[in-house]
């Protein structure tokens, strides 16, 4: 009996050992996504039968309220409410989320995570699809040339002053329409370069008129674009703006020289400065915004703090006003080797933006010890990209080959992104052209993934030959064609950013001496990066395309779109499509007709759209204007760092600038559980 | 320490003397001054490490047995490996082949040893091929692996960093430049402090007072954030070479300011002592009076303080590589390597990266107890 018992002891010790084994197995096989969840997130309740009928608020704000300083928060709400259904159960109130960030030029830090978004319409958790945010709706009209945008009745700015189509037509008619506050007019608010305007219809409607169909309109108000709301306001951009407040900040309104003498006693130059500092939503703890916190202390102290917007409109399907949290601080890190440590250590409750992938094994590590769980959120885009700059001139010999394809494609042949994936992505990236994750919907096909994006020495020296930089020196190094000695380039790189552009670049310059090519590595600080670039001098520009995921509406790494971009393939050119063809060079002929089908597709219905996506993103990927190395990884802002006790947080979330990331899973809705 | 009895007769009366003592009569100055030195222990012990981080620099690629800039990523962040000696009981020393793969679940790259692959270390083996002494081309190396093999696949002694290059190779390469920089700034400066401080302590007068009231305002100034000034004002688009030169300089023209002041202070003595003034009354030229009759009588105080200015001069390189303002990837320095060690990542998974500050105190502390043992010794009478 005794010995029956130990035996069958054994057999479950050993069944259980055996189970275990498959278990482990079984994780182990799977572990390659063991951080990377499924893609959730919360929802917009639009449908009003679904809408809470009485409302609850924060304990703090109930007692402002039984105090008389605070109308009661159905008031404040207004008749309809933006209902978020949150991801996983109903929150608590209160608490604080602790984060870092980098300093006044972090901005969009906070956007990111505290502003909602204050975006008109918004994406759903896919990204994908585009859902009504603090609108109500927007309603096509005239086959597409003119929008009706339907707001929330009762909704208020965060100092109690309703929020109305008035905001929108001040925008329009004293900010946008004015050239010193707006010197070039948006691409958002024109179509096929043809401007269009905003007009009031009553109370709660706003009226776009455009002078041709603008089909991708929902989706520049969803996307951050600069109608995206108050992140723009900085650039006196955004769409629109507390009128009842910034008019004491316009000549026409104010008078012209006390604006000048208010301008001169907070030393600014001038009243146009005063007015976009006053505008700006991180800067101006006095501005009336409509994003769930607003900020308390600016972003230009040592520590940036956003408390509860009272009037906010967000609410959860029980009526509770969201957020949940009461208060976020975000602490000045010195440098991101600082932010990451105290990551690490556990100090900050939720942080994803500058946490560092070269780090992840670390904060794996430190899981426990830090009470924080590592989530890994893959981006749809490319972490590295090489634009060649098209208009180089100041060496001509150089902007020669720079705009030769096949000198292109050479070099991006040239690359061994196997390596680079090992060793910077710690394996976790995609190698591969500048197109986009196979799902997105703009994606031409599997086969572009790897066009002139594979590793091929023996190809790319015969392509180099072929075009006629076949003479070496005695080094190896591939000799200019008019005699004046080797063929030099310059790649130029910033240093503090999501992904070593600087470490990698030094990587490919060995990789290229293979090829012959001399690459020097040029790290330099953003603003003079902005400067050198706005110059033209800049030959080759390390970046990364994020972003491009939403061609659209996100498309500056795709094509030169912006003039003042850190990293640009023409600036001349970006001048050339924004002037609509007054100013700047014209492109080359696939340049053009790649920018051609960019603009046409604001003016066509989606399927058609989709079709000139993907021919964009087959121009882009057959003449490599544009170098794409490793993607589709975590690396930028794609590691998240979560405390165990934080509710609501998804298993995946869509990363995408577009998105906001973590925005588009509703950081309002975030609460603590203890 | 008595090394010298004062002499108790009078010379023209020879008395038997113990021989040590005799010797010390008629030795000339620089044989005292071995003695001297020989008497400091640790000055003679740190005089071997200095001769040996020279010979270090005359030979690092000899030393290095894999080319410092070839990265491979199947061999990223491999920590030191260790080398058996003896197989068996012969000596023959051999290290084990090793597999590498990332651990899905930590993403940290894991290398195990395989112990059934042995692969033989050989000395004078083939590798890379350079110019020994700049000189003579060869590919023999001190170690590597046997014909066939590429050793900067298979031997990592102190490990490699993230990019897969040999941390040892990369060690040598960048004790030659971080010791180069400081024995070429030490000689800018020597000449620069023995030229300024000889005109001032020799003229005297408008020309001392300005030299001296800039040295004042140079040594004023805080050093550190001078010379972050100085090296931000590089242009970024100098090559490693000019950057090289330039940092070498930056360095120098702050370090001249204290030897210069040792030289003055000599020449001011020195000034108005018989066999100067007898040079200069016989018609000498005042360079010959400096450089023949004067210089030399302080040559060894020379020595020992720009011995001493060395380690400084060494330690600033360091710092402003480290601080990412001196010298730059793809240079190879102690401060380069130290700069790419200073991360979280470093210390939690590849501590080995910090070593490169080892040789740093080594060298430093090397430097500093030759200088004292020097300074005691130019001065052999003293106590």
């Amino acid at each position: 009996m005794r010995k029956r018992t130990v035996r069958s002891r054994l057999t479950v010790a050993l069944v259980a050992g055996v189970v275990s084994c498959v278990v482990v197995v079984g994780a182990v096989a799977q572990s390659k996504n063991a951080y990377i969840g499924k893609l959730e997130g919360p929802e917009v309740v639009t449908d009003p039968a679904k809408f809470p009928k009485t409302f609850k608020e924060a304990p703090q704000l109930a007692a402002l309220v039984k105090a008389g300083k605070l109308p009661p928060v159905a008031e404040r709400i207004g008749q309809d409410p933006l209902v978020l259904k949150p991801l996983k159960e109903i929150g608590k109130y209160g608490g604080t989320w602790r984060a870092g960030f980098t300093g006044p030029a972090d901005f969009w830090n906070g956007f990111r995570c505290c502003s909602g978004p204050d975006h008109l319409m918004f994406w759903d958790y896919t990204g994908d699809k585009v859902v009504p945010n603090l609108a109500k709706g927007l309603e096509m009209q005239d086959g597409g040339k003119t929008w009706l945008l339907h707001l929330r009745r009762g909704m208020k700015w965060s100092d109690g002053k309703p929020f109305t189509a008035d905001d929108f037509v001040f925008w329009y008619e004293d900010i946008y329409k004015n050239k010193d506050l707006v010197p070039t007019p948006s691409s958002a608010m024109a179509i096929n370069g043809k401007q269009g305007s905003i007009e009031k219809v009553d109370t709660h409607t706003v009226r776009y008129r455009f002078p041709e169909p603008y089909f991708m309109f929902p989706d520049v108000l969803a996307g951050s674009t600069e109608l995206a709301g108050q992140m723009w306001g900085y650039r006196a951009l955004g769409g629109f703006a507390p009128a009842h407040y910034m008019k004491q900040f316009l000549p026409k309104y104010a008078g012209q020289a006390e604006l000048d003498k208010k301008a001169k006693d907070a030393k600014f130059d001038s009243w146009v400065r005063l007015f976009v500092a006053q505008n700006d939503w991180a800067r101006n703890p006095d501005l009336p915004v409509l994003s769930p916190w607003k900020t308390a202390t600016p972003i230009n102290t040592p520590t940036w703090t956003l408390e509860r917007n009272p009037y906010s409109v967000f609410v959860d399907t029980a009526g509770n006003q969201l957020p949940y949290i009461d208060k976020v601080v975000l602490t000045l890190a010195e440098n991101l080797e600082v932010l990451n440590l105290r990551a690490i250590a556990g100090e900050y409750d939720y942080a994803s933006r500058h946490v560092d992938l070269g780090k992840l094994p670390v904060f794996i590590e430190n899981q426990q010890k830090g009470n924080y769980k590592v989530h890994l959120d893959p981006g749809d885009y490319c972490d590295l990209i090489i634009k060649f700059n098209l208009n180089y001139d100041a060496d001509p010999e150089i902007g020669k080959w720079f705009n030769t394809a096949d000198f292109r494609r050479a070099l991006s042949l040239g690359i061994d992104r196997a390596q680079i994936n090992e060793t910077f992505w710690l394996g976790t990236g995609t190698p591969g052209s500048v197109v986009p994750a196979d799902h997105n919907k703009y994606n031409p096909g599997p086969q572009y993934r790897k066009l002139w994006s594979t590793l091929d020495v023996k190809k790319a020296n015969e392509m180099l030959d072929k075009i006629g930089l076949s003479k070496k020196d005695a080094e190896g190094y591939r000799m200019r064609a008019d005699g004046k000695g080797r063929l030099r380039i310059e790649i130029m790189t910033l240093g503090g950013q999501f992904v070593q552009y600087t470490q990698i670049s030094e990587m490919i310059r060995e990789q290229w001496k293979k090829i012959g090519i001399d690459l020097r590595v040029q790290e330099v600080e953003r603003s003079l990066a902005l400067k050198r670039t706005a110059a033209n001098e800049q030959q080759l520009g390390a970046w990364n395309n994020d972003g491009s995921e939403h061609l659209f509406t996100f498309p500056l790494h795709v094509f030169p779109f912006e003039v003042d971009a850190v990293a640009s393939s023409g600036p001349l050119y970006a001048r050339w499509f924004q002037s609509g063809g007054t100013q700047g060079k014209e492109p080359e002929p696939r340049m053009k007709e790649l920018m051609d089908k960019w603009r046409k597709a604001f003016g066509v219905p989606e399927k058609e759209r989709i079709q000139l996506g993907k021919e964009v993103w087959k121009i882009a990927a057959e003449e490599v204007y544009i170098i794409g190395v490793v993607g589709q990884a975590p690396a930028a802002m794609g590691v998240r760092v979560v405390k165990n006790s934080m509710g609501n947080i998804p298993a995946r979330m869509y990363n995408s600038p577009d998105g906001k990331t973590p925005g588009i899973s509703r950081p309002a809705t975030f609460f603590w559980k203890n | 320490m008595a090394v010298l009895a004062p002499p108790t007769t009078p010379a023209h009366e020879p008395a038997p003397l113990a021989l040590p003592e005799q010797r010390i009569f008629v030795a000339s100055q620089w044989q005292l001054m071995w003695w001297r030195f020989r008497k400091h222990r640790l000055a003679m012990v740190s005089s071997v490490i200095v001769i040996g981080f020279y010979l270090v620099v005359l030979g690092a690629d000899f030393l290095a047995y894999a080319d410092p800039d070839r990265s491979e990523a199947q061999r990223s962040l491999m920590p030191p490996q260790r080398v058996y000696f003896f197989d068996g009981w012969r000596f023959a020393p051999y290290v084990h082949g090793f597999k590498g793969a990332r651990d899905p679940n930590t993403f940290k790259r894991v290398y195990v040893a395989d112990p059934t692959q042995k692969v033989p270390v050989r000395f004078f083996a083939e590798g890379f091929e350079y110019r020994f002494l700049g000189l003579i081309p060869t590919t023999r190396h001190l170690i590597g692996v046997d014909r066939g093999r590429d050793a900067s696949t298979t031997i990592f002694l102190l490990g490699t960093d993230l990019q897969g290059r040999d941390l040892w190779s990369r060690l040598m390469y960048g004790t030659r430049i971080s010791l180069t920089i400081g024995l070429l700034g030490v000689t800018m400066s020597l000449v620069l402090g023995v030229v300024l401080g000889g005109l001032s302590g020799f003229y005297g007068g408008i020309t001392d007072t300005i030299i001296q009231r800039t040295i004042e305002i140079l040594r004023s100034i805080p050093t550190i954030p001078l010379w972050m000034g100085l090296a931000a004002a590089l242009p970024r688009e100098w090559t490693i070479l000019q950057v090289y030169f330039a940092i070498t300089i930056i360095i120098s023209l702050l370090g001249w300011t204290e030897l210069a002041r040792v030289v003055r202070g000599r020449f001011l003595a020195m000034r108005e002592e018989d066999f100067v003034v007898s040079a200069r009354l016989v018609g000498c030229s005042q360079l010959r009076t400096i450089f023949v009759h004067m210089v030399p009588s302080f040559m060894s105080h020379i020595i020992a303080a720009t011995t001493l200015a060395l380690p400084a001069m060494i330690i600033s390189e360091t710092a402003l590589s480290f601080l990412g303002l001196g010298l730059r990837p793809p240079a190879i320095s102690w401060g380069v390597l130290l700069q790419q060690a200073q991360n979280v990542q470093t210390v939690a998974i590849s501590p080995w990266l910090m070593l490169p500050a080892v040789p740093v105190i080594i060298a430093v502390m090397a430097f500093n107890f030759l200088g004292d043992g020097l300074r005691d010794a130019a001065d052999p009478y003293g106590r």
